[in-house]
């Protein structure tokens, strides 16, 4: 499908009312899996009149932070003016069409008021909206935000973070954005304010262990893709990495933060290291909270699964999902800022393993570069031995060398046109 | 009443011009206290949610502001309602905290951010709000301005040159001299290096930066006053001078009066003097310089800044920017080091060499009150030339 845009909403047509479905988060609920099938199976779906209307795989990322006014590490200027284009490409699409990213849960109201008007909400003839979000536990929420933040080169530990988010005031950037991502209530009030319950739907991410395909089921039916044949291999996802990894990164940031370009780190520690090597390390210790933490957690979730089922959204899934697991009594604690050090350096053996290799395979390329480039070279001069060009080039160099010359040189070229 | 009845009725209030701070608002509130009213306003895209509580303090503060104004000519009434809905439908832009509820509004909701007396909001909250209004503003200027002048041709006989070093005022200069026909560039230029005491090199260093591409606080950006601590490379005399190789050169000069510019690339007319801003026009630049850079591409940023914003500041009256107490004497100690080194180095020298160890003008540090003022000041379009802690 083409995601070039409309020039101006068209009348929607009478064979179907048209659906917008505005999947908003939460991060580390399984968006990106989602994303990524959708992505792939864009053209499978809009033959069935679903749209996810995408010209590369971040274009939702780029319209949130345009929406939003995000700075995001540069990205943000590839950004400028997405948003109002996707709402005018939506406006213009029959059927069901599907957006999504997770960082859209951290819209204010007035965004949220701006994003809904933009896609025509409430006009006549106007789209049916639906807002959907997924939401897991807080008690994996909580360490995998941090993790996040690692990986987006933070270096503050553990216990910092779990202090800022822990504070009522929230009045640091990472307990704002944390709240801003994962206080569902609070996100649902802001998406879901103009709409009936009935059209926001919360899908609940099972607990670990259980069937691998049961989160993809939920997404299907709430999204309207049940019956259509959908390729659901992927090969884009945000693993999970280990507690050693973490506090490894997490050391790699503070070592190298103030020399790193961003445009260096998301390829070489995001992606090589943290997604393509450390998160294979599945053996480690994964990242919890601590003893004292599960109760304030335990407490927050309580708290959101009855306010969901209290204001009578569609629940997609179980609000039992949203009760993390309680640590089994007795059970040792894994704290990453006192990590057990031969698990750290064996980690960090495989980082160093992988930048090697790296290094070696952007060296051999190099040595390619640098051959064709010679072959060039040799080339080139052999068109310059022709003795024309050397009579040529042996009467710039003298004029060159002279203020008249240079000048004579300089209307000679202007004449030529190659000033 | 109810808390969220009493809420909206005070945004009715503000719409009008009202200026009753949230605490004292009964609920039913009078029109008595409205200065420069500008009548109900009645918003064909009234918000269905209510503002967040650093909307509507803004609010109240451009009503204070434009009260104090006292213009109630009709087009005026016209201007402040659009800018009373813009207030209310805006969103602070980037990280930081979210829209918050007011005080009493949702006593019993024990989910989303602690509610807040807008009162009691910082003046760095509200200019989250309010720079980013002014960088819609700007960018929709730019779009009414007028196309810039064409270059003049190149005279022929011009003296091939560079002109480098504080880049407030070569960035003054530069432009001057390219419309005047003196590009910098050509073969075997002379570099002239223009510098001048540490104080002024470093305020306008920091100038230039939030010109250009913002960044941190005044006093962030200086950092601690640490002996061995490297100068910001903007404010780096020594460095910018063994930048230039004298190989392929006409020779490296050191220029500390601006003025003799125009004489040294063979120029007889003067130029105009960089532009001597007050400390809150700079910082108002900085945090302006965030929200345009979510809307507009680096460059462009930097021209609007430059071409829109700093005409409407240029007369600002408040106190150029000047180092903190605590970083006097570390300056002091610093510029006896710069001049040193360049009179170990041997450059030649147009100016005083005294200079380099001057104290510069008297100045102040960016003060968030001050810089609030001055972003509503403009987002009212009123003339900003009598604000401000004179000191000049």
């Amino acid at each position: 499908m083409t995601t070039e845009p409309t020039t101006e909403p068209t009348t929607p047509p009478a064979r179907a009312p048209r659906r917008v479905i505005l999947h908003v988060g939460t991060p580390k609920s399984g968006t990106s899996y989602v994303q990524d099938v959708l992505f792939r199976n864009r053209e499978t779906l809009a033959a069935a009149d679903i749209h996810y209307p995408v010209d590369r795989f971040d274009a939702h990322f780029l319209a949130a932070l345009d929406l939003m006014r995000l700075p995001w590490g540069g990205l943000e200027r590839e950004a400028i003016g997405a948003w109002d284009r996707l709402a005018r490409t939506v406006r213009g699409l029959s059927g069901t069409t599907i957006l999504s990213h997770e960082i859209l849960a951290t819209a204010s109201r007035s965004q949220v008021g701006r994003a809904l008007a933009s896609l025509g909400h409430g006009t006549p003839g106007g789209p049916e909206v639906h807002v959907v979000l997924s939401a897991r536990d807080l008690t994996r929420q909580v360490p995998a935000e941090w993790q996040e933040n690692v990986k987006h080169r933070r270096s503050f530990t553990y216990a910092s973070f779990l202090r800022q988010v822990q504070d009522p005031e929230r009045s640091t950037r990472v307990a704002s954005w944390f709240w801003g991502v994962q206080e569902l209530p609070d996100i649902l009030e802001r998406w879901g304010a103009a709409l009936p319950p009935e059209q926001v739907h919360v899908v609940t991410v099972p607990p670990s262990g259980g069937d691998p395909g049961e989160l993809w089921r939920r997404f299907s039916g709430v999204l309207g893709l049940d019956g259509i044949d959908l390729d659901l291999t992927t090969d884009r996802s945000n693993p999970s990495l280990g507690a050693p990894e973490t506090t490894l990164v997490r050391r790699l940031n503070r070592a190298t933060n103030r020399d790193l370009p961003p445009a260096d780190y998301r390829p070489l520690v995001r992606e090589l290291l943290a997604h393509q090597t450390l998160s294979q390390r599945r053996e480690s210790p994964r990242l919890g909270l601590p003893p004292e933490v599960q109760t304030w957690v335990a407490g927050l979730e309580d708290a959101y699964a009855d306010e969901i089922a209290r204001r009578g959204y569609d629940v997609v899934g179980d609000l039992d999902d949203l009760r993390g697991a309680r640590v089994a009594a007795g059970r040792r604690w894994y704290d990453p800022d006192h990590p057990r050090e031969r698990q750290v350096a064996s980690a960090a053996v495989d980082a160093i393993k992988v930048l090697l290799l790296e290094n070696a395979r952007v060296g051999a390329s190099e040595a390619r570069l640098a051959e064709e480039l010679a072959e060039t070279r040799e080339a080139l001069e052999r068109s310059y031995l022709r003795p024309t060009y050397q009579l040529r080039e042996k009467i710039v160099r003298r004029l060159e060398a002279g203020r008249p010359g240079r000048v004579a040189m300089r209307v000679y070229r202007v004449a030529r046109g190659r000033a | 009443m109810t808390g969220s009845t009493r809420a909206r009725s005070w945004v009715e209030h503000l719409r009008s011009g009202g200026t009753t701070p949230w605490a004292a608002w009964s609920g039913s509130g009078t029109d008595d206290d409205v200065p420069g009213r500008v009548g109900a306003y009645d918003a064909p895209t009234r918000q269905g949610f209510l503002p967040g509580a650093q909307q509507l303090e803004l609010l109240r503060r451009v009503n204070l502001a434009a009260g104090s104004g006292g213009s109630t000519d009709g087009v005026r009434r016209a201007g402040l309602a659009g800018l009373a809905e813009r207030v209310l439908a805006a969103s602070a832009p980037g990280r930081g905290a979210p829209d918050l509820e007011l005080v009493g509004v949702r006593e019993d909701s024990p989910f989303g951010p602690r509610p807040v007396d807008p009162a009691e909001l910082t003046a760095g909250e509200l200019m989250r709000v309010a720079s980013s209004l002014l960088a819609e503003d700007l960018v929709a200027e730019a779009a009414a301005a007028p196309a810039p002048r064409p270059r003049a041709l190149r005279r022929p006989w011009a003296r091939p040159y560079r002109l480098v070093g504080d880049p407030w005022v070569a960035d003054a200069l530069r432009p001057q001299l390219v419309a005047a026909g003196r590009p910098p560039g050509g073969p075997d230029p002379l570099v002239l290096v223009l510098g001048a005491d540490l104080p002024t090199m470093l305020a306008h260093g920091f100038t230039a930066r939030s010109f250009d591409e913002g960044g941190p606080p005044w006093e962030e950006w200086l950092g601690r006053p640490v002996t061995d601590r490297a100068l910001p490379p903007r404010a780096d005399l020594p460095t910018m001078l063994g930048e230039w190789p004298v190989a392929g050169t006409s020779g490296v000069r050191l220029v500390l009066d601006p003025a003799l510019v125009p004489g040294l690339v063979g120029r007889r007319r003067p130029l105009d003097p960089a532009p001597r801003l007050s400390a809150a026009a700079v910082d108002l630049a900085r945090w302006v310089g965030v929200p345009l850079g979510l809307l507009v591409l680096p460059d462009e940023r930097a021209r609007l800044l430059r071409h829109t914003y700093l005409p409407r500041v240029r007369d600002h009256a408040g106190a150029p920017l000047g180092l903190p107490e605590s970083h006097r004497e570390w300056a002091r100690e610093r510029a006896a080091r710069v001049r040193d080194q360049v009179t170990t180095a041997g450059y030649p020298v147009d100016g005083d060499p005294a200079r380099l160890t001057g104290t510069g003008p008297d100045g102040t540090t960016p003060d968030d009150a001050e810089v609030l003022a001055l972003a509503i000041a403009l987002l009212l379009g009123q003339d900003t030339g009598h604000q401000g802690r004179s000191t000049r």
